[in-house]
């Protein structure tokens, strides 16, 4: 669906026809749980978080000025709520030095896709640990397929202090996972 | 769309595509078959809650304003008590006008006696009404 029909289907729920809504839950749910999920990882909260968010923009339809595409406004309300959400309950975190560096792979047996995921679930552990306003950068930017203005919008900053808060998370990340990062990958070469 | 920006701007390209590559591959999760249903309940449960009562501000504002008047009065009783305590403390006491009894036999001239027994005086008066308003309100209920 185009921007345009958001836009009719919101002037419908304005206009009273509630039902008008569920055009936009079917539409964005995916993007919004997915979103939610980065954040907390835990399907069940994410669902929830995601539940509120719908809630909200309901509750907010009048405000959103329509300079933006809707989606933008969405996200943007979205991540507000899923990082008040996370402050106010944290995700199970835990911090940099606890994060483990991966097994020695020359040692392993696993099939290349194991060591894969392996090795990304451990550099997500390490964005997890990042502290917070480097972690919703890194979030926002990866989930906007690495388009620094959607993350910027949606976090509601300027584009240089997304990239600032990008590089200095990625800075984090290096120093804590060197060696892992440094090691090319053998099996795939 | 994409935009690269991690070997720009932090001159290690390689390492950069690597953590590109690892966060870009995240896992997408389904919605629940029943999601869109559940906020779809939930929005026709708030659309369908009767909107919350207004403030009455008309009923409310003459009480805020004599509120208000009171709480400056007091400030400034407060305030002239304690601007005028030390000056009565330090000038002799002697007074040419005929002493004055108040409704408790409190002298008018000041002095710190006077100051405390027409602040306690206040503080049981106003004891005494909020005990008041508080059993008649309890009484209506």
């Amino acid at each position: 669906m185009s921007a345009s029909e958001d836009q009719s289907a919101v002037e419908r729920v304005l206009a009273g026809d509630i039902a008008a809504f569920e055009g936009i839950v079917r539409r964005w749910q995916g993007p919004l749980i997915n979103l939610a999920y980065r954040f907390c990882h835990d399907r069940g909260r994410a669902e929830e978080m995601a539940q509120e968010a719908f809630l909200r923009a309901y509750r907010g339809l009048n405000q959103w000025r329509k300079d933006a595409v809707f989606s933008t406004w969405l996200f943007a309300l979205a991540t507000n709520l899923y990082r008040s959400e996370l402050r106010r309950i944290p995700a199970r975190f835990v911090s940099l030095d606890e994060i483990a560096e991966p097994a020695d792979t020359r040692a392993s047996d696993r099939d290349l896709e194991d060591e894969n995921e392996d090795r990304n679930s451990t550099v997500r552990r390490a964005v997890f640990a990042l502290p917070s306003k480097y972690r919703e950068a890194l979030i926002l930017f990866y989930f906007h397929d690495m388009d620094v203005t959607a993350a910027a919008r949606s976090l509601a900053l300027p584009e240089g202090t997304v990239k600032a808060r990008l590089f200095r998370g990625r800075e984090l990340l290096r120093s804590k996972l060197p060696q892992m990062l440094a090691v090319p990958r053998l099996k795939e070469a | 769309m994409k935009r690269m920006i991690g070997g720009l701007a932090t001159g290690r390209p390689a390492e950069n595509e690597e953590i590109d590559h690892m966060l870009s591959s995240e896992d997408e999760i389904l919605p629940s078959s029943g999601f869109a249903v559940a906020v779809m309940d939930a929005i026709q449960r708030e659309a369908a809650t009767p909107p919350p009562i207004p403030f009455p501000w008309k009923r409310a504002l003459p009480g805020m304003v004599v509120g208000g008047f009171i709480f400056v009065l007091a400030l400034v009783a407060v305030v002239a008590i304690f601007v005028y305590l030390p000056m009565t403390s330090t000038i002799p006491q002697v007074s040419a006008a005929p002493p004055l009894l108040g409704p408790l036999g409190l002298r008018g001239g000041g002095g710190i006696e006077s100051a405390t027994k027409w602040t306690v005086l206040a503080l049981l008066m106003a004891f005494v009404s909020v005990k008041l308003s508080m059993r008649l309100a309890a009484g209506r209920a």
